[in-house]
């Protein structure tokens, strides 16, 4: 993928040719299914070790980057048991706390929204216990909080069990999906638990259908971050939607984001990590507009490649003071974004990261509307 | 001292060569000064806080016969009543026939006598009667007499004034880097003009200054280079040119860089107390966060003595270092005793010994976050019993602050008990300077400026009745205060907005 964008941090214009997203995915099942294997390798501490380009993406040390994910993205082990027209779950592993929307590698823009770090919470060691009844799904776990510091990283195992989460999900019909959960994050920026804890909250509904007989996908998604007590609040706002009409893709995102300002080093796309003290230099609110079209090629057998475009013109806006000052840091409070490439998806389609044991149940594939699996299904 | 006492050597053997040419005969020669006559110059009739030094100095003259000065002669002071204490039992003559001392009045309210002795001397005693009255030492108002707004292109951190000089630190990304120490000439009234500024190479912030107490050398912290931003060391200059800094030598600190450095004469010897950040590319024992000790006896080439690992709990950021004793500020860890000299414990700067440690409350705040402190030593009591601590909770830098300030009792320096807090409502504090004569502590206080705290007598609880008088030099907006210090009667405060600031205390 080559992405150029303008400005840049201390201004100007940057173009990258990188090779991001790439995974390996694996599942398993025995017992008819009962004990399940889900896994995803993530490459990107080799093809992005110094994050992908991204203005408005932050976490982990990296600034205007989209920081690499560690090579284990997620390995977790589920056991599902029947019980009438019910069914409860045990997952345990390293993977996705149960806590808002979906992995933005498993959606259908390619450019990470700005709201990664509010709305999901991933590569924990966690454990989910899971019960569905009818329309209604509820998971809980506990994890570790801390986040991983580097594409090696693994979870602090001394820390397992000091955070956790709720997820309600109601399904009110076979197309939508609506969510609401909460998350008690211990320190997940200081690796031996003694920074500031977060209290997260999500809302969202899904939507995967039909649009004029062709497939279509609507998300509309709101999180909160409050952090250090309530001294620190970050909101997100999120809309996304896609439509595929035949070999062609139509995406448009639409995000308000808001994200701390932290002490930059002498390369102005990294943070300072660890964390010396618990200040930042400000709140930006991102507005950001995303467009993309693809174009689905069938390269061979069990091989579809997606060539697409995504155009993203975004504002940045400094809230509730501080010395950030954008204007000043960027050189200009807008910005436009332009990534060209294609997406290559071979052998069996992607799984739904982050759902597993009953929650797994809630997420056929045929019914997913995302991005490599969505074309590969509509073929 | 060493020179005063030469002064006063060669003055004496002036005199005594004096004294030869006059039994040679010589009328002609040179007239000794025979000391005959003693009388007060200034400083009587003062009227001051109970417990609290007088404003003036009590200043005596001594003359001979023909009323010239007469230096080199010993005066003694001596308080008569009232409980009040002098700061230096005895002082001597200059070449302008003076000789001063403070006086710091008792607790008593009312009149107060102390005196001036030279033995044989006609006047000899001299007698100040001066007066302790509540609120009439003046009250203390913080307002700005100089300086401010000098400096648009970087954020500045941390402040050293010595002699008619003042260093300034600069801090992370304004218009450039804050990788430079910014360099001030104090005019005859104290206000401060830019003079030049050094770089430091490969670091992306000067987090601390200090220049040595004999003015020779100045040390810095740097920290925030490299590409992870865990470069940086401790960086010496010389101050022979004090308007120009020379450098001299350095030592880096990978994993980390450093954070604040202390200079402290131990043992005749000059070291420098490092506050090693916590890293996170190398092994464990290279990211640990760590008390360095360094050996300043040669500049050029620092020497490590000790290195004593700090749990990883944010790490350590400051160190205050008298009578032998080094304490450690450790955000959540708190403050750690350590004997490097001071014999409690047998300690030295290449074998520190833990005496003792406290965490203090989170109070308000998420977490105890100490950061800095002055172990206060009050001249009016002779007490050594209290320990200031500065917790430095969340912020949005520029604009919002919190934390407060921390009392502990350190009396007992093996059992450490806080005693006393002080809050303010939408401000944190940051570092420190207390004028210990006078019992009043000075305190940054980010986006509230300067906070001036009366600290006398018996401090327990809730110290917000102690508020004295608070400034925001650069305005509300303009005022984010990094830290501040007394100097040649002035108060300086260096804003990481609005630059360098010369206070009025009175």
């Amino acid at each position: 993928m080559y992405t150029w964008v303008d400005p840049i941090p201390h201004g100007g214009s940057l173009g990258e040719v990188r090779l991001v997203q790439p995974t390996v995915m694996a599942h398993g099942g025995a017992f008819d299914d009962r004990l399940r294997l889900l896994a995803t390798l993530n490459l990107e501490g080799w093809t992005i070790p110094n994050g992908e380009l991204a203005l408005g993406d932050w976490g982990e040390g990296f600034m205007d980057r989209r920081h690499p994910h560690t090579y284990v993205h997620e390995v977790m082990l589920s056991y599902v048991h029947p019980f009438g027209r019910s069914s409860a779950s045990l997952a345990a592993g390293k993977g996705f706390a149960p806590f808002g929307t979906d992995d933005p590698m498993s959606r259908p823009p390619l450019r990470y929204p700005v709201n990664h770090h509010l709305a999901q919470i991933l590569e924990r060691a966690v454990v989910i216990l899971g019960v569905r009844t009818g329309p209604v799904l509820l998971e809980g776990s506990v994890f570790n909080g801390d986040e991983p510091e580097r594409p090696g990283s693994w979870p602090n195992m001394s820390r397992f069990a000091d955070s956790w989460s709720a997820r309600l999900t109601l399904y009110p019909g076979a197309h939508l999906e609506l969510q609401g959960s909460h998350a008690d994050v211990q320190s997940p920026e200081h690796r031996e638990g003694f920074g500031t804890d977060q209290s997260k909250w999500s809302a969202s509904g899904r939507w995967t259908g039909s649009l004029r007989s062709a497939p279509a996908y609507a998300l509309l998604e709101w999180a909160q971050t409050s952090e250090a007590d309530g001294f620190f609040v970050f909101h997100s706002l999120l809309g996304e939607g896609a439509w595929t009409l035949g070999r062609h893709r139509l995406l448009y995102r639409f995000e308000r984001t808001e994200r701390p300002e932290e002490q930059r080093l002498l390369d102005p796309f990294r943070s300072a990590r660890p964390h010396l003290e618990n200040s930042i230099l400000g709140t930006t609110r991102w507005t950001v507009h995303t467009a993309g079209y693809g174009f689905r090629l069938t390269v061979a057998r069990a091989v579809a490649a997606l060539p697409f475009v995504e155009i993203s013109y975004g504002r940045i806006a400094d809230v509730n003071g501080g010395l950030f000052n954008s204007e000043s840091f960027y050189g200009k409070t807008s910005f436009w974004s332009l990534s060209l490439g294609s997406r290559l998806n071979v052998g069996l389609p992607l799984h739904r990261m982050g759902r597993y044991g009953v929650a797994q149940d809630t997420a056929p594939m045929s019914a997913d509307h995302q991005h490599d699996q969505h074309d590969h299904h509509s073929r | 001292m060493i020179s005063m006492i030469t002064t006063v050597d060669r003055q004496l053997l002036l005199t005594l060569l004096g004294a030869g040419l006059l039994a040679c005969g010589d009328d002609s020669a040179v007239q000794p000064t025979v000391p005959t006559t003693i009388e007060a110059v200034s400083g009587d009739h003062q009227v001051g806080n109970p417990s609290a030094q007088l404003a003036s100095p009590l200043v005596v003259r001594v003359t001979d016969d023909q009323d010239r000065p007469a230096a080199g002669v010993t005066v003694t002071w001596a308080v008569v009543d009232g409980g009040g204490s002098i700061t230096s039992p005895s002082s001597t003559t200059g070449s302008d026939g003076t000789a001063s001392a403070q006086f710091i009045l008792g607790p008593t309210i009312g009149d107060q006598r102390a005196q001036a002795t030279a033995e044989g001397l006609a006047g000899s005693p001299i007698g100040f009667t001066e007066t302790a009255a509540q609120g009439s030492g003046g009250p203390l108002v913080l307002s700005v007499a100089g300086g401010g707004n000098n400096l648009a292109d970087r954020y500045s951190s941390d402040l050293w004034v010595y002699g008619n000089h003042a260093y300034t630190g600069t801090w992370n990304f304004r218009e450039a880097q804050g990788n430079v120490l910014n360099v001030w000439t104090l005019d005859a009234a104290g206000a401060p003009s830019f003079t030049s500024s050094v770089t430091i190479p490969n670091i992306g912030t000067v987090s601390d200054v200090q220049v040595s107490e004999d003015g020779q050398l100045l040390v810095l912290s740097g920290e925030s280079g490299g590409d992870y931003g865990q470069d940086g060391g401790v960086y010496v200059y010389r101050l022979t040119d004090p308007a120009h800094p020379d450098f001299v030598g350095s030592v880096s600190v990978p994993y980390g860089g450093v954070h604040t450095v202390t200079l402290a004469n131990l043992d005749g010897q000059l070291h420098a107390f490092a506050a090693k950040n916590p890293g996170s590319i190398g092994t464990d024992t290279q990211n640990q966060p760590a008390l360095l000790i360094y050996n300043l006896t040669e500049p050029s080439s620092p020497r490590l003595v000790h290195r004593e690992p700090i749990p990883p709990h944010y790490g350590i950021h400051d160190t205050f270092v008298r009578d032998g004793l080094v304490f450690v500020f450790a955000w959540d860890e708190g403050f750690i005793l350590y004997d490097v000299g001071n014999g409690i414990r047998g300690g030295s700067p290449s074998a520190p010994v833990e005496v003792s440690r406290l965490i203090t409350a989170a109070n308000s705040s998420s977490s105890p976050a100490v950061h800095n402190g002055w172990w206060f030593h009050n001249p009016v009591t002779g007490e050594k019993r209290y320990l200031f601590i500065g917790q430095e909770g969340p912020g949005v830098i520029g604009s919002r602050s919190s934390g407060d300030i921390h009392v502990v009792d350190v009396s007992d320096l093996a059992h450490p008990a806080e005693v006393a807090f002080f809050h303010l409502n939408g401000a944190g504090t940051h570092n420190f300077w207390i004028d210990e004569p006078n019992q009043v502590l000075y305190a940054a206080y980010y986006n509230a400026g300067v906070v001036a705290l009366d600290i006398s007598g018996t401090l327990s609880g809730d110290l917000s009745g102690r508020l004295l008088s608070q400034i925001k030099p650069g305005g509300t907006g303009n005022t984010y205060t990094w830290g501040v210090q007394l100097a040649n009667g002035s108060l300086y405060a260096i804003d990481m907005l609005s630059g360098l600031w010369q206070l009025r205390t009175r």
